[in-house]
């Protein structure tokens, strides 16, 4: 049996510092979902192949089930929690209510997470574009026109957002 | 008066219904009930629940497909620190161990025999995953291999090994005339379906032309983004359960017959399911939760991995063998066919689906005289059950590609023939079942004008088109709600159909809305749990909105005539001269707030009124199963591919797929259930398959099970939906959840045949099978 000491993991956790001791073998989603409750990032395949447990770690869409915990020491982590919350909508967020772009809602809020990274990136995916960043999530329900269509009200809100942003 | 409108009467006499242009909230854009929970993540998922001191679970698997046990010794891992107890058949002994629909065959852990790669032999309950995951490595089991059974085939061969060899525990519901149902006809034959209609002799004598075509139809896992999970406490003597399934009732019924405890004793939360397609219907694993709970006294939350989804469940690969005879003019006769639908190692609800593959079988269409013959057959692989479409997906694929074939070797136009035999609103089906109650032919038409059909085109490019037919709300179906008003006018639904993400908890909240004439957002959808919420049969066939539906309708107008009385009461007047709106009484022009009258009259705290509604289908044995179908479910696809004849790779240029909401509630969800229905037959019909290779599942991984992701869209990928206005639901609606994916798989073979001469007649529809098809055409 290997025998491991505790790591002390500092990160940042939704915009707060945080420290926490974790085993070597732990791995993110768990840290997420069992030490701090945020149980919005979900696990569906556990192999990084179908996007569940997407969060963003310094802004990049990641599989936390396949990330060791101590791998984000020093880093920034963004979980669905630290998007918005039901009285602060991310434009995305309000988009998908909008758009009716979400069934079980189990991929969701990796989803999201994957379109922000896009629209911070890209303002103004194109249909191809978006179909090729989504491809790296699963939806079973909705058939992802429906998510691209909420995407596509999302970048458009985003992009006034800037703008107003730059004249004010 | 239309044939039809009688049965609606009939379904809807307790419903008061607004004129369609009258209608406030149902057909709005309003928000999704869910959609402010599940975007911001605090949407729990049973997936999600945990409990002090709770156990995890993990289950150790059979590596055979077929074997005897000939010993487990689970004395090593039981001894493992963190391990709290181990359980194998030995501890089964005293209860009611099998499970299964209608056919109860299924062990709660696998006793003395295996009978598929992936079968539960034993379980641990440890203080984490990890610890228990490591426990089974601990667990010795010797086994004696037995010959495997992999193929309809192999199971029907002479002297084919048994995978059971005693008839197991039955219970049939009956069967109408024209149908009959046989438990275990036969060796490895889990049960056999019999639908006679005429003279099938006499009928296919009388046909200018007839056709024998076979049809192999693969099979898919549903790939449930919600593992599936069950957690089980104990408190005092009642068991209570947390489960991921769409039927909590009907788990609880399982739960109190295994266990033999009361069923008072039992209860079941339902929270929202992570997508279900058929795998969170019917009891899985929850009774192996219970029994470790039970042994450990601690809570035990069972979570299955997606590998072990894979083996746990899985929709129907069938052969289908159609004779189909028709006249010159390409009118339809008769049709004689047999259909073999691979059950798996265990029961689950294949006796359903496969009386289902078989009524569904004729289409929309007239016959003059049928005879089907449809058997669920046991093989030594996963179990197969509940998938999206039921059996229909089955006979669509098979029934679709023939009339085409039929139409095309005649020299027909495969639209007009459909059409010129297409049962028209309000005709009956097969002479007797429910009165067809959508425009099958305008539906056709539309999507024959979106897709281009008829137009001139490039060598290599073809259109095929597809009707998916399906009868849906079940069996004979009940339903309860309440509906409940607070003093403030607040509205509290509450009924038994789940929310797995196809807007049902919405749609509900609509129609309660609409009846009690208050906004959208003053209505809420409850928690569903079995020792408060009203009953229902199971969140199944598309049911919700017709069947729950009317009981929610009849709740809200129960309710509503009781604040009618209270108010007229209070306001010393007669409750017909009362309107409401917004929580006030409006009485020749005058408006009475209802809040204040409220509370005075129950005495300043404040209370509730509840309103309780109740629809049931009537049994009905004039027709082959039974009860007669409470709807009819189309979808109309049209596919426009472009092949290339070099290789056989083809591309889906434009698709599109329609159905009839007889009255869209709610225009988001029902293109949410057309869209993805229809992208997941897409799936199946282009790549999405599990394959054994002998006794190995070759894609039972999540890398290696091929799904369609946004990439695989069409390059146009469109939907439409009618209203035809003659559901039976509330408001004239009817459930579209699986129409999307029913003929898809058919509309590309039809267009592939447009497109390049050759018919492929197996799924997938591979290039390397266009491919080989065209080779043979040139020599």
């Amino acid at each position: 049996m290997i025998v491991s000491n505790p790591l002390t993991v500092r990160f940042t956790l939704n915009g707060r510092e945080q420290s926490i001791e974790v085993e070597p073998s732990a791995v993110l989603v768990d840290i997420l979902r069992e030490k701090f409750g945020l149980t919005g990032t979900k696990i569906t395949c556990d192999q990084a192949v179908c996007g569940a447990c997407t969060v963003l770690v310094d802004g990049r869409p990641t599989a936390s089930c396949s990330e060791f915990a101590f791998m984000v020491e020093g880093r920034s982590v963004t979980t669905i929690e630290g998007l918005g919350s039901p009285d602060t909508l991310h434009p995305i967020q309000a988009a998908f209510i909008e758009a009716g772009a979400l069934q079980c809602g189990f991929c969701t809020p990796g989803m999201i997470l994957l379109l922000d990274a896009l629209l911070r990136q890209n303002p103004d995916p194109d249909e191809a574009t978006l179909r090729h960043w989504l491809s790296s999530s699963v939806c079973r329900c909705t058939g992802y026109q429906i998510i691209i269509d909420a995407a596509v009200l999302a970048a458009a809100r985003y992009r006034n957002e800037t703008r107003s942003d730059a004249r004010s | 008066m239309p044939p039809y409108s009688r049965r609606l009467d009939t379904a809807m006499k307790h419903a008061p219904m607004h004129a369609p242009n009258q209608l406030r909230v149902v057909g709005s854009h309003v928000a999704a009930q869910d959609g402010l929970a599940k975007v911001t993540g605090t949407a729990l998922y049973t997936f999600d629940r945990s409990l002090p001191g709770m156990l995890h679970a993990k289950a150790l698997r059979s590596p055979h497909a077929h074997a005897r046990i000939v010993n487990i010794d689970t004395s090593r891992a039981a001894a493992m620190a963190g391990v709290a107890v181990v359980v194998t058949a030995k501890d089964l002994v005293g209860l009611n161990p099998l499970y299964g629909v209608r056919i109860k065959d299924q062990p709660v852990l696998a006793i003395d025999k295996v009978r598929h790669y992936g079968d539960v032999v034993a379980a641990v309950a440890a203080e984490d995953e990890a610890i228990a995951f490591r426990a089974l490595s601990a667990i010795d089991v010797d086994y004696e291999l037995l010959p495997p059974v992999m193929t309809i085939a192999d199971a029907l061969a002479p002297d084919a090994p048994l995978l059971f060899d005693q008839p197991q525990i039955t219970a049939l519901r009956p069967h109408g005339e024209t149908g009959e149902g046989i438990p275990e006809p036969g060796p490895n034959l889990l049960y056999q379906f019999n639908h006679d209609v005429g003279d099938i002799e006499a009928a296919l004598k009388a046909c200018d032309h007839v056709y024998e075509d076979t049809f192999s139809f693969s099979r898919m896992t549903p790939y449930h983004m919600e593992p599936f999970v069950a957690l089980a406490r104990l408190e005092g003597n009642i068991i209570e359960l947390w489960t991921c399934s769409q039927d909590p009732f009907l788990i609880r019924q399982d739960i109190a017959n295994i266990f033999s405890v009361p069923d008072h004793l039992v209860r079941v939360h339902a929270s929202y399911v992570g997508g279900g397609f058929g795998g969170k219907s019917f009891c899985k694993l929850e009774p192996l939760a219970v029994l470790l709970a039970r042994k450990t006294g601690r809570p035990v939350r069972l979570c299955l991995s997606l590998d072990e989804n894979f083996v746990t469940l899985s929709q129907h690969a069938a052969i289908l063998i159609l004779k189909t005879g028709v006249k010159a003019d390409g009118t339809f006769v008769a049709r004689d066919a047999r259909i073999y639908m691979d059950g798996g190692a265990y029961s689950d609800a294949s006796a359903i689906v496969t009386d289902k593959a078989g009524y569904r079988l004729p289409g929309p269409y007239r016959w003059t005289a049928l005879r089907t013959r449809a058997y669920a057959v046991r093989t030594t692989t996963v179990p197969a059950g509940s998938f999206r479409g039921f059996g229909g997906t089955q006979a669509n694929f098979a029934s679709e590609s023939q009339i085409d074939m039929i139409a095309r070797r005649i020299g027909l136009d495969p639209l007009d023939v459909r059409i010129r035999n297409m049962l028209r609103p309000g005709e009956f089906y097969l002479d007797r079942d429910t009165p067809i109650d959508s425009d099958f032919a305008l539906g056709l038409r539309k999507a024959a004008d979106r897709i281009g059909y008829g137009q001139a085109r490039p060598r290599g490019r073809g259109i095929g088109l597809a009707v998916g037919f399906k009868d849906a709300g079940g069996e004979a179906r009940a339903a309860r709600a309440a509906v409940k008003i607070t003093v403030t006018g607040r509205v509290v639904v509450q009924a038994g159909a789940c929310e797995l993400g196809q807007g049902i908890a919405t749609a509900l909240s609509q129609i309660a809305a609409e009846i009690l004439n208050v906004p959208y957002d003053w209505v809420r959808y409850g928690e569903i749990d079995t020792d408060i919420s009203p009953y229902d049969q199971g969140t199944h066939a598309s049911s919700g909105i017709a069947v729950a539906g009317n009981a929610v309708a009849r709740a809200a107008q129960d309710v509503r005539a009781q604040v009618l009385a209270f108010a007229a009461e209070k306001l010393r007047c007669n409750p017909d001269d009362l309107y409401l709106e917004n929580w006030t009484a409006q009485k020749g022009g005058k408006t009475f707030p209802l809040q204040p009258l409220a509370v005075e009259y129950f005495g300043g705290y404040g209370c509730e009124f509840v309103g309780r509604g109740f629809f049931k289908v009537d049994e009905d044995l004039t027709t082959a199963l039974n009860a007669k179908r409470l709807f009819w479910m189309p979808s109309w696809i049209g596919i426009e591919v472009e092949v290339d004849e070099e290789t056989g790779q083809y591309v889906i240029m434009d698709f599109v797929a329609g159905t009839d909401a007889g009255r869209v509630i709610n225009a988001a969800a029902v293109r949410g259930q057309i869209e993805g229905g229809a992208l997941q037959g897409l799936g199946q019909a282009m790549f999405e398959t599990l394959v054994y290779a002998g006794e190995e599942l070759m894609t039972a991984t999540p890398l290696a099970y091929r799904l369609p992701v946004a990439a695989d869209l069409p390059k146009r990928f469109r939907s439409f939906v009618e209203e035809h206005g003659m559901g039976p639901g509330p408001f004239e609606s009817k459930g579209i959840g699986e129409a999307g994916i029913l003929a898809v798989a058919a509309a590309l073979a039809n267009a592939i045949e447009d497109a390049v001469g050759v018919r492929v007649t197996s799924l997938p529809i591979t290039p390397e099978k266009i491919l080989s098809a065209l080779d043979e055409a040139k020599r």
